[in-house]
Parts: structure tokens; C-alpha cells; sequence
């Protein structure tokens, strides 16, 4: 009855919401819509789509953030302008030397919203959860600096061989020398045991751990039969001449007989002849790939690992077919040999599996290398008392810090989780530690919360609620502020058409850059993008001022992290961008158009010396030689996300000759094509920043696996950074990763083109409440004004004013905090 | 007749399972998981939500699981939605949806059926030119553009109705703008079918046997007049109780269409299906009954 394509559903929309605005706008009003206040204490507020869960450790997304922000408290939480940790449970912090460890010295009278009083024993549980395997937490990641977090989340085991568990030292090529680190803190025995070298992990699967054990020679070596395993090598040894399984003859018949003369009481020498034949034995071959292994009768177990391994065995020769095809449509042998280069061998020698297989076949005989897996008391962090709290880090990670605002490090009921499980969130049953409490909620409408009078602070939280509404639409959304039915709306939430109109109301549109970045990535592993000279031609091509101002709100990107957002970082890159500068002898004004990476002229010669010459047709440019067959730029399907792809699109056929096919996908299809690498050319790619420091966007491209969506991987520049992440002068360590950032920009693996942002609107009477980088909230700073003289204007200036409440809040919360 | 009723309930059966498995075909083939998101997670994390909702077990195990789930009417819990279930947000979202529904149905009948019959005993009177041109109008202005309209004159301007949310007030809107396709859809069948009633031999009979023109239109004409609206009517009914994805999200309804559109977004496959399988079986009821009706409306109409 109705088939009208979506296409022109939206340009309908369109065309009816600019006839709104046309309409609307009209009227003399200072305000956008209604101008009178709720006659309530109540924040009314559109937090976008449905959250998922109430339960703050699992959900990672951004409209969910907000809530939690009003159920939940961490340690620290964000400041309202600059998200910068400021005291929250916390009163005050002490950071050790290396900035791996901190000790948290909490307030004695937090509650939850139930009476109970919150301790540093509710944070240590709070933690051990968010990393629990069985939680599923989908934010997990960002904690897995915590000493042992990603080895417990992954279901990971510790090694145990006589006694003492293998360290990563043990095996390791180059042993790291022990250090002796200053005291920090009270010397627990749980303290002694975190900062002992830092021990082996394992994965859990088997063939994984097969795979670990075969790569490294120590390890191997520290998994070797030993007489001490053999349990009982007298029965090993009669049942092996005896047994008519395949094994069992195999074994008798490898292994020499005079390790297998011992008959009875065997002595240590005839265990050691036997285990060092085994250990020959184990070596020799899989046992996993002979044709008498299908006629076993296998354990369980042993069974899941023999066939993982023929699996993977397909896997790969399925994948190496592919490649053989590929290699007969080329003809290039360089490419031949590339190709060729990329296939993978059959997992051939198996000394662990094999060893696997025995200690399922001959459970009696020989005893398994003794894995333990890692519980939650394993992890780095450790109530020292009621009111101290210490985490231990993997690592030295100066960022840590403001990384506790997260969601995942907020604290919450041990008392009600365990009687109630999965149903700890209902209404009815929830228990929370924040300013505010939840009061009625109800899914896809709205969820209330008013305030906590056992929450620590309750003093100072200004609003007696907040009414979060579950509104997606924009239009919607607009009209909802407009009536005055909401006082404030969530992030991004002014449609294109309307921004013009809307940006004209200054006392409540807040259009101030946002802690996230768009990009398009390049392929780097398939040609042509696999050459950082064409990419950097492909870049040069694009006007970003151009774009910004066709997208109205956003500001041009010319780097990986955004500027604007870290003001120190900023001018580290612009001290290091003079030294490279001066260090290449560029004079400032190439620098300059070196920076901006806007030169259609350079782009052009780079083109034509990679062998795409671009001739000049009647003031148009033309490069007939470039295989635009062979890419396509892939976004997926928004209309802003169309626009702007056509803008680039055109920008790249006038400035290059070449017209770059256009492709869209449906959102989850396009992130799964994404994240296996399966596009070619470019992506469309957009990250938000998950913490206040530039690493959160750096390391979008760092190590093998990662999210920068363009199958990038370098060594050097992750050695980069490794460096930078471990100087101790935050002002140096910038200076680093600035050296980083220009490396990587060098490297260019993707085309940085816009900072997004914010893009909302809040009446002028709703105070306290700003446009930070984040978008996220700390609640209760926000107030209402109920007298129209002290109502927000001009608000493009409101992040450089101060607002003498806000600000006496902030230097009594941050009062406790001595001499940081 | 029972057999009949019998048949075709039996029948309902099978058809609701093909249905349900050509759905979790589909969003098995579809790209992407529900926890799929631009930030990746890592291979450990993905294992563990693997493990944890049985993705890790071969297909025809999950599918056999999520078939004895819903023959036992039960969809298990949602994905997204940690620690809901299937049936909960079934309960809770489908009034939503069929309180909208049911008054823009009443209201579209109203509407539609008295400006048809009018219109049809008015012939070519400005009456008649009148509401249907209305209808034309009902029938080409589609919903996204009705509502957005109706909200800006009565909420913008005047102030009078909230623009968007549930609320009993906020109910009109979003009930106008669902009812005016179909008030205007049953008011040209009403005219149509009752115009061609009217001319049939047995009117004539009737009129020629002296009955009066009030008895031959309510007893004789209106019964057969309105054949054509209700098999319109039967699945409309299912229709709007199913809940309009449009008109839900422009008014921001917590209703089961828009669920559902996002259900399929997040990948979210226990939701789907719960709601695909709820809304199959109510329409395919609901086509029954108005399938039983016609005996009542119409003698010639027999069940074999």
C-alpha cells in the first residue's frame, strides 16, 4: 500500500522541516520556542536512544554515560568544562613515581542510595566485576591497563611448574632486570605479590596455547616432560607395550627401548632416559595430523583440540586457495611473490598438543603442567583498608587517571547484585551511589531520577531531578525543545537544514568542538593505497575548509587528534612541528600548506610521478590511467554521511581527474566489512575520544590489531609511543607523541577531515551545564535560574566564563586534594 | 463452518513457523552482530559474549533451541537489553502501540464510513465533491508529512497539544495523523461499494416490495455495501495494533513498531523474532475473523 522509497521520505522530511523553520522563525522572540521555566526543580533532558542497561559496567555507550553519570560515582569524576578528574568518592589521590600505581584515599561517608556505606572493599569489588569473563562488559577494554585485567577478562591461566609460577621474565628473549622500586604505600603481602615480576599468561583455549608454546623456545622448553611429571612410569610404560591403540604402538615404536627397560621400581636415571625420549617423541611430528589419529577414542578434550586443529588446517588451505587463484590473475612476479609471501603453512610440529594428547590419554601416568587460572583476587587493585584504595597497572600510563571518570570504574552494590543477579537494575530493585536515584522509569519513554539525600554531596546537588527522555528523531527533538516540553537536548541533535536558522538563537545553540574526529581510513594492505605517496596525493586533494563550511559545524582536521580539545598537546605539536621544520629546512610558508594538507598542484605531481599523469582538458583535469575500478569510497548509510562523501567525491574530480566510485552499507554490515579489511580504497571512519588524553586518539593506529580501521601497523611508531607512555614529564611525553603524530602523518593511513561538534541547544536558564568535549555531565553542578537578569547569553563565550557558584563548588570539592 | 474455523487455526500453525524461520534466516545472513559497534572488541570479549548466548553452538542447535523457545511462547531474553525478556517488552510496549491503534481505528470507521454513505446518498452534491477530495488528500499526504504539520499548528502555534510524547492529551495528534489515510481509504470503499449496492437488483425488490428507505438502506444495502470495506478493515485492524513505525518515531511513541525497526538495527535476533512471530500470528487471526464475517454480511457467501 505504502512502498515510497526511503530517499524520498527523507527529502520530504527535509523539505517539511526547512518549511517549519521558515515558518517558525519569523517571530521577533530573543528564544528559540517557549521561554518559561518549569515551575519544578527538574532537569528536563532528550538523552537520545534507549539505554541498553542500567548496569554502568556493561553498556560503553554515550547516551547511556549520561544516565549513569547521575546514578553512579567513581573514584574521580569529570569537571564540567574540561573533563579533568576532580574528587569524587575520592578526596584526594597519590600517584606513584612510574605512574603505574595510585592510592585512593576515600571519603568516610559515602553511601549507596540504600543507606549502605560505600568502602574501598565496594571499589575492589566494583573492578574485579567490570573485568569478570561472564559479565560480558562491552567497554571492558579501556581497564585493561589494570595489572592482570586482559589475561582475567580472557579467561587466561598462570603457569605452574615446581612450585613457582613462570614469570614473563622466564621466557622472554632479553630479561627486563629487576628493579627496586621506592615504597608506595602500605607493604601488604597482596602488595608484594603484585609487584613481583609480572607473571606468564596463558590463553585458555588449547590450540591457542599451542600456538603460544611453539613460538617461543623457552616456553617450550619450561613445558618439556620432566622426570617429576611422570607420575607413574611404570604403568606408562607397560600400558604403551601392551595397548594396541595407534598411539600407544606409535609411542613403543619411536621411542628407543632401552628408555622403556625399566620393569619395575624405576630409577631416576630410567625416568629421565624416558622423559627426554618423550620429549623427542613430542617433537617429532603431530601426532594430531597421522591417519591412525582418527581411529583414537579421545577424551573430550583432546578431542576439542583435534578438531580445532583440522579447522584451522582448512581455514588456512581454503585461504592459501584463494591466493593461488589470485596468483594465476597476476603476472607481475613481485606481486607473485607478495602473494605468495602472505599464504600460511599448515600447523605442522605440535610439541604442546601432542603433550596435551598424552596427559588426556594417560591421566594416571603424566601429570599436566599445573595451569591456574586467574581469579578475581589476582587482579591489581586492593582494599589496604576501609578508606584506601590501590591499583596496580600493567604499565606506566600517565592518562590512567582521567580514565576513572569511565563508567566501567564506577562503583557499584555488591549487596544488591548478588541477591538479585541479572535483575539487580529493575526499578524495584536497583541500588545506586551517585547524587541522584532512579525514581520511575519507563523503557523508551523516560527515565527519572530525583536526588539522593544519603549521597555524600546531597548538599550541593542543585536539581531535585532530572527527566532523561528516549528520543531519537531530531525533528522531533526540536520540536519538543521548541514547546518547551524539554529544557535541553542531547549532542548532534541539530539537523543541517536547521543550523543557520537555529545558530542565530546565541543565548542557547552551543556549537563547541567535540573530542571526536572524522576520517576516512585507506586500505593500506591492498593496492593502490598500500603507497603512503598516493595517499598523502589523495589527501592534498580535499579543501577541509571547504568541507567545514559546507557541513556548517564542524571545524577542518588536518591531524590524527583533534586541536582544540588538549591545549597542551596542542602546543607540543606546534613546538615540534617548528623543530621539524627547521631540522628538514622547510621554510614556514611550505610548512604551513605542508600542514594545512590542502595543495592540489603537489597532489597532481605526486599522481603523475607514481605513473597516473593528470592532463589538463579545458580547465578540467582528467587522470584516465588511475583504476578507479579497483577502489570505492565506503561509507555507511546516513544522509550526512552521503553529503559529505559527495563533497569529497567532487573535490577529488576537480582538483585530481579522479572520480572515486561512491558505495553505502547498512551500518553492522558495513562494520563487519570494515573490521576484516574487506573494502577497498577508503572507509568512512568516525572516533570519539574515551578519555582525555591525545594516546585515545594515537592509538587508534597503534599495535597489530586496531581500531583505526585501515589495517595499519607499524613498529616504529608503536615503539613511539611505547616511549612517550613511559617519560614521567607529562610536558615531554607530549613532545613524543607530537613526534609520533607527525610520524604517523607521514605514514598517513587515513585522511583526517572534520572535528565534530557538539551541536545543541539548552534554555538560557538551565545553568552549570556546558558544552564540554565530552558531552558528558557531572550533574551536580547543574542548576536552574529562576531570575531571567542571570539567564546564559551569548553563550559562544560561556566555556571562558566563570560562574561564581560553579566555581565555588569546584574549589570546595577540590579543596581535600593536597599538592597535586 | 467449525471445520473451517478449525482449518485455518490449525493452518496458522505451520505458517507462523515458516515465517519465524525465513526471519532468522534473514538475520543470519545479515552482516554484523548486536554487539558489534565502532569500537571493536577485543577477540577475548567476543569469545566470552559468544559463549555466553550460545552463538558458539552450530546453527542447527541454535536454531533448534530458538524454535523450542518459541513453541513454548517462550522468546528469551533480549540482547540488547541485559536482564529484559521477550515477553516483558512484548507486554509492556504492545498497549502503547494498540491504544493508538484502536482509536485511530474507531476514528478512521467513524470518519470514513459516514462520509461514504453521505457521500454515496448525496451523489455529485457538493458534499459528495467535498469529502472526497478530502479523502484524495488523506490518501496522498503521506504520515511523515501529516504529522509534522499537525504538530506545528497545534503545538508551535498554538500551544495547544504537546508535540510529541505519550500523554493523554499528546494522544490526538498522532491518532489524526494515523486515522486520516485510512478514514479516507474506508470512505471512497464505502462510496463505491454502497453506489454499486444501491443499483443491484435486490435494492430494487426491496424498494419495489415498499419497504421504506430507511429500512431498505440499513437492513438490506449497508450489509452488502460494506464487504469491500471490511476485508480492507481486517488487516488495517492488524496494521495499526501492530503500531506504525512512522508515526511512532515522529510523535516518540514507546510503542512496538518502533521496537521492532530498532530490534532489527541492533541485530537484536530474540526481539525480532518475538515480534515477528506475535505480529504474524495476530494478523493472520485477525484475517480469520474477517474472513468469518462475510457469512454474517453476506448469505451468498458459504463456508466449505
Amino acid at each position: 500500500m505504502k512502498l515510497i522509497s526511503l530517499r524520498s521520505a527523507r527529502i520530504a522530511v527535509y523539505l517539511v522541516s526547512l518549511f517549519l523553520v521558515g515558518c517558525s522563525v519569523s517571530g521577533e522572540s530573543k528564544y528559540f520556542g517557549s521561554s518559561k521555566p518549569h515551575g519544578d526543580n527538574v532537569l528536563r533532558y532528550i538523552s537520545g536512544s534507549e539505554p541498553a542497561t542500567l548496569d554502568p559496567h556493561v553498556s560503553g555507550g554515550q547516551p547511556e554515560a549520561r544516565i549513569y553519570a547521575s546514578l553512579y560515582e567513581g573514584l574521580v569524576e569529570v569537571h564540567p568544562k574540561t573533563l579533568q578528574p576532580i574528587p569524587a568518592l575520592a578526596k584526594s589521590w597519590e600517584v606513584s613515581p612510574k605512574v603505574d600505581e595510585f592510592i585512593f584515599h576515600l571519603r568516610n561517608n559515602g553511601k549507596f542510595s540504600d543507606g549502605t556505606p560505600i568502602t574501598a572493599r565496594d571499589f575492589e569489588y566494583s573492578f574485579r566485576r567490570a573485568f569478570d569473563p561472564e559479565l560480558t562488559s562491552q567497554t571492558v577494554q579501556l581497564g585493561y591497563f589494570v595489572k592482570y585485567a586482559e589475561a582475567y577478562n580472557g579467561n587466561q591461566l598462570f603457569v605452574e611448574r615446581d612450585g613457582k609460577f613462570v614469570t614473563e621474565n622466564d621466557v622472554a628473549d632479553e630479561a627486563v632486570p629487576a628493579e627496586t622500586r621506592p615504597p608506595f604505600g602500605p607493604e601488604t603481602e597482596f602488595h608484594k605479590y603484585i609487584q613481583s615480576p609480572t607473571r606468564l599468561t596463558l590463553p585458555e583455549a588449547p590450540l591457542k596455547r599451542a600456538q603460544a608454546i611453539e613460538g617461543n623456545p623457552k616456553l617450550k622448553a619450561i613445558f618439556a616432560v620432566r622426570p617429576s611429571d611422570l607420575k607413574d612410569a611404570l604403568s606408562f610404560i607397560r600400558k604403551i607395550r601392551t595397548a594396541t591403540d595407534p598411539l600407544s604402538k606409535n609411542l613403543a615404536a619411536t621411542i628407543p627401548p632401552d628408555a622403556l627397560s625399566c620393569l619395575e621400581n624405576c630409577s631416576d636415571a630410567a625416568k629421565q632416559s624416558l622423559a627426554e625420549a618423550l620429549n623427542k617423541a613430542l617433537d617429532s611430528g603431530s601426532f594430531f595430523a597421522q591417519d591412525w589419529f582418527a581411529s583414537l577414542s579421545l577424551p573430550k578434550d583432546a578431542k576439542a583440540l583435534g578438531d580445532a586443529i583440522v579447522a584451522e588446517n582448512k581455514k588456512r588451505a581454503d585461504a592459501n586457495n584463494a591466493i593461488d587463484l589470485e596468483i594465476a590473475k597476476l603476472s607481475d612476479p613481485a606481486k607473485i611473490a607478495e602473494q605468495e609471501k602472505s599464504k600460511k603453512k599448515p600447523l605442522g610440529k605440535f610439541f604442546y598438543a601432542n603433550r596435551f594428547l598424552l596427559e588426556q590419554m594417560f591421566p594416571d601416568e603424566l601429570s599436566p603442567v599445573s595451569l591456574v587460572p586467574i581469579e578475581p583476587k589476582d587482579l591489581g587493585v586492593e582494599a589496604i583498608d576501609d578508606n584506601t584504595f590501590r591499583i596496580t597497572l600493567r604499565q606506566s600510563a600517565p592518562f590512567f587517571l582521567g580514565l576513572l571518570t569511565h563508567q566501567l570504574f564506577r562503583v557499584v552494590p555488591q549487596q544488591a547484585i548478588e541477591k538479585y543477579g541479572k535483575h539487580w537494575t529493575r526499578p524495584e530493585n536497583i541500588v545506586t551511589s551517585g547524587p541522584f536515584k532512579l525514581k520511575e522509569y519507563h523503557p523508551y519513554d523516560r527515565l527519572v531520577v530525583e536526588r539522593d539525600p544519603n549521597y555524600w554531596d546531597a548538599a550541593n546537588v542543585h536539581l531535585d531531578g532530572i527527566a532523561f527522555f528516549a528520543v531519537e528523531e531530531q525533528a522531533t527533538t526540536l520540536n519538543l525543545y521548541k514547546s518547551g516540553a524539554v529544557d535541553a537536548i542531547q549532542n548532534h541533535a541539530v539537523p543541517a537544514p536547521w543550523i543557520e536558522k537555529i545558530a542565530a538563537y546565541n543565548d542557547e545553540y552551543l556549537n563547541f568542538p567535540e573530542s571526536a574526529t572524522a576520517y576516512y581510513s585507506f586500505n593500506v594492505r591492498k593496492p593502490p593505497f598500500d603507497n603512503p605517496k598516493l595517499r598523502r596525493a589523495f589527501s592534498l586533494g580535499i579543501d577541509r575548509v571547504a568541507l567545514a563550511k559546507f557541513r556548517k559545524i564542524t571545524k577542518p582536521l588536518y591531524s590524527i587528534t583533534p586541536s582544540g580539545i588538549f591545549p597542551e598537546y596542542d602546543k607540543a605539536m606546534a613546538k615540534v612541528g617548528e623543530e621539524i621544520r627547521k631540522e628538514r629546512g622547510i621554510p614556514t610558508e611550505d610548512w604551513d600548506k605542508y600542514r594545512r594538507q590542502f595543495d592540489p598542484a603537489a597532489a597532481r605531481k605526486i599522481l603523475g610521478e607514481l605513473g597516473f599523469p593528470v592532463q589538463e582538458n579545458g580547465g578540467n583535469f582528467e587522470c584516465p590511467s588511475f583504476p578507479t575500478d579497483r577502489i570505492a569510497l565506503t561509507f555507511n548509510t546516513t544522509e550526512s554521511n552521503r553529503q559529505i562523501a559527495e563533497f569529497i567525491q567532487a573535490q577529488w574530480r576537480q582538483n585530481l581527474g579522479i572520480t572515486v566510485p561512491l558505495k553505502n552499507q547498512e551500518f553492522k554490515t558495513f562494520l563487519a566489512d570494515r573490521n576484516a579489511m574487506r573494502y577497498d580504497g577508503l572507509a568512512q571512519s568516525l572516533w570519539s575520544g574515551d578519555y582525555m588524553d591525545p594516546y585515545t586518539f594515537l592509538s587508534l593506529q597503534y599495535g597489530e590489531v586496531n581500531d583505526g580501521g585501515a589495517g595499519f601497523h607499524d613498529p616504529r611508531f608503536d615503539k613511539m609511543l611505547d616511549d612517550a607512555n613511559y617519560e614521567l614529564d607529562p610536558q615531554k611525553r607530549f613532545e613524543m607523541m607530537a613526534r609520533a603524530e607527525y610520524y604517523l602523518l607521514e605514514q598517513l593511513p587515513s585522511i583526517p577531515l572534520t572535528i565534530n561538534a557538539t551541536n545543541w541547544l539548552k534554555k538560557p536558564w538551565i545553568k552549570g551545564f556546558y558544552p564540554n568535549p565530552g558531552t558528558l555531565f557531572p550533574w551536580k553542578f547543574v542548576y536552574i535560574e529562576r531570575d531571567p537578569a542571570k539567564w546564559d547569553t551569548d553563550v559562544e563565550g560561556i566555556m571562558d566564563r566563570d560562574d561564581p557558584q560553579v566555581v565555588e563548588q569546584l574549589k570546595q570539592l577540590e579543596s581535600t586534594v593536597g599538592g597535586q | 463452518m467449525l471445520s473451517f474455523i478449525i482449518r485455518r487455526l490449525l493452518l496458522i500453525v505451520p505458517m507462523a513457523l515458516i515465517v519465524i524461520t525465513l526471519t532468522w534466516g534473514l538475520i543470519r545472513i545479515a552482516p554484523g552482530n548486536f554487539y558489534s559497534a565502532e569500537k571493536r572488541l577485543p577477540a577475548a570479549v567476543e569469545e566470552n559474549i559468544r559463549k555466553k548466548y550460545g552463538l558458539d553452538k552450530p546453527w542447527y542447535q541454535q536454531y533448534g533451541m530458538m524454535m523450542w523457545n518459541i513453541v513454548r511462547l517462550d522468546f528469551g531474553d533480549s540482547l540488547k537489553y541485559e536482564g529484559q525478556s521477550v515477553n516483558e517488552i512484548l507486554r509492556r510496549h504492545f498497549p502503547y502501540s494498540a491504544t493508538i491503534g484502536l482509536l485511530a481505528y474507531g476514528l478512521a470507521l467513524i470518519v470514513g464510513l459516514s462520509a461514504g454513505i453521505i457521500a454515496s446518498l448525496k451523489q455529485n452534491s457538493i458534499f459528495d465533491y467535498a469529502s472526497m477530495s478530502f479523502a484524495m488528500l488523506g490518501l496522498s499526504v503521506p504520515s511523515f508529512v501529516l504529522g509534522p504539520i499537525l504538530a506545528m499548528i497545534f503545538s508551535l502555534w498554538l500551544f495547544w497539544l504537546p508535540p510529541a510524547r505519550w500523554s493523554l492529551t499528546g494522544l490526538v495528534l498522532p491518532v489524526i495523523t494515523l486515522a486520516a489515510l485510512y478514514a479516507a481509504y474506508i470512505a471512497r470503499l464505502t462510496r463505491a461499494g454502497m453506489l454499486e449496492v444501491m443499483r443491484s437488483d435486490y435494492i430494487r425488490t426491496a424498494r419495489a416490495k415498499g419497504l421504506d428507505e430507511k429500512t431498505v438502506l440499513l437492513r438490506h444495502a449497508i450489509r452488502g455495501g460494506l464487504i469491500p470495506v471490511v476485508s480492507f478493515t481486517g488487516p488495517a485492524l492488524a496494521a495499526l495494533l501492530a503500531g506504525t513505525i512512522v508515526v511512532e518515531k515522529i510523535f516518540a511513541i514507546p510503542g512496538l513498531g518502533n521496537i521492532f525497526i530498532q530490534s532489527v538495527f541492533n541485530r537484536d535476533e530474540p526481539l525480532t523474532l518475538g515480534i515477528v512471530a506475535f505480529l504474524s500470528i495476530m494478523i493472520m487471526l485477525f484475517n480469520l475473523v474477517v474472513d468469518i464475517s462475510y457469512g454474517f454480511l453476506d448469505p451468498r457467501i458459504r463456508y466449505e
